[in-house]
């Protein structure tokens, strides 16, 4: 697993790194690093250790449709049969997450139902 | 500044002093490194006002905003990996002070070490795969109807054969990407497969049938592109678009101790 020793001794300053538009990205002007790049990384990708101040990103509602509609073309993509992102675990945990949400919200439901319809049998 | 708290970056090792210095975190303030057991977080303050849960809460609300934070975590993660082997973290790590930040070093030592160890040399690559444009197909406009049937039938039959075309090309063109995407995972030391991106923020008119990200050792980095673009040559129908390097956000990600 870990990597040849080697790459101590290429710690020697790298070009710092550039966007790269071979001549095969015809038509299109480069963009460099565009927003969606960005976002899906630093957003759902990286390192997550929990600090001091806790913001879970996927709590914030109106964030996760917006980058999800910026992000993510999914209809669109699923209509095409490319869905294969679905086995991301890092995607599909977070789907988890929300079945798992949507599960105790369910739960609570019948629950609170099931005490005020014991309550009020009108015949 | 009202109170301040400390904005985590990425974690590395071996950082030189001086690597840094022309870079600037968010909000223009200076970068410090907190280093642990080998381990260095690369810091600096933020103020809890805007940075602490509900400034946070509401400020991620607000899409430019998000941009410029997005775009200042990257930069500096970026100028990192440049220069160390580099775990960058995932946007809006908080900690309350130095302390806070070492005790994070020292709790995650040992996968943080393993992950810097897998991406230590190498760097990730972002290679998408568009379908062309919507076919103008002025010359099947331009084809004579069949004499059989009225004009209605006819358009009908157009339309259909339009559909029948235009999904064959998709088909295609999911194919064609799967293609490019064994080539280049063969081509790359590991590979990860990211959600398709909208249109309106890639520019693209065609649909993005490839997202893939590329773990690559930096001296193969050459031949890598070189077999991104034959990939290219060889499915003329696709636009296939390659970027970076990337610091590999990606690939850095922790296994659970």
């Amino acid at each position: 697993m870990t990597q040849s020793p080697d790459a101590a001794g290429s710690s020697q300053p790298v070009a710092a790194p550039r966007p790269y538009n071979p001549p095969t990205s015809r038509s299109q002007p480069p963009q460099p690093a565009n927003l969606a790049d960005i976002l899906e990384r630093v957003l759902d990708k990286g390192i997550i250790i929990a600090g001091d101040i806790r913001v879970n990103l996927l709590d914030i509602e109106l964030l996760t449709i917006k980058i999800r509609l910026l992000v993510a073309s999914v209809d669109k993509a699923e209509e095409m049969g490319i869905d294969w992102w679905r086995n991301d675990p890092m995607l599909s945990s977070r789907e988890e997450g929300l079945t798992e949400e949507n599960r105790r919200l369910q739960a609570r439901i019948e629950e609170l139902e099931a005490g005020s319809s014991g309550d009020s049998s009108d015949g | 500044m009202a109170e301040p708290g400390r904005y985590l970056y990425a974690v590395s090792r071996g950082l030189e002093p001086g690597a840094l210095a022309a870079t600037r975190g968010l909000d223009d303030a200076r970068l410090d490194l907190v280093e642990k057991d080998g381990l260095v977080a690369v810091v600096s303050d933020v103020d809890l006002d805007v940075y602490g849960e509900e400034g946070l809460r509401s400020h991620l609300e607000d899409l430019a905003w998000l941009e410029r934070v997005a775009r200042g975590h990257d930069e500096v993660v970026q100028a990192v990996a440049a220069s160390a082997p580099t775990a960058p973290l995932r946007l809006a790590t908080i900690c309350l002070d130095d302390d806070g930040v070492r005790s994070r070093l020292r709790e995650w030592h040992e996968p943080l070490r393993q992950a810097l160890d897998r991406v230590e040399g190498r760097r990730e690559w972002s290679v998408k795969a568009y379908t062309g444009r919507p076919a103008d197909a002025p010359a099947q406009d331009a084809q004579a109807a069949p004499v059989t049937g009225g004009a209605g039938a006819a358009y009908l039959r157009r339309k259909r054969s339009q559909t029948d075309e235009r999904r064959a090309a998709e088909e295609q063109a999911v194919e064609a990407a799967s293609a490019v995407h064994a080539a280049l995972a063969a081509a790359s030391v590991a590979s990860r497969l990211l959600a398709a991106q909208d249109p309106r923020l890639t520019g693209h008119e065609g649909t993005m049938t490839l997202n893939g990200a590329y773990l690559v050792a930096a001296d193969d980095a050459e031949a890598f592109v070189a077999e991104a673009e034959r990939q290219a040559a060889d499915h003329p129908d696709l636009q296939v678009e390659v970027n970076g390097p990337w610091p590999p956000y990606s690939f850095a990600t922790l296994d659970q101790p």
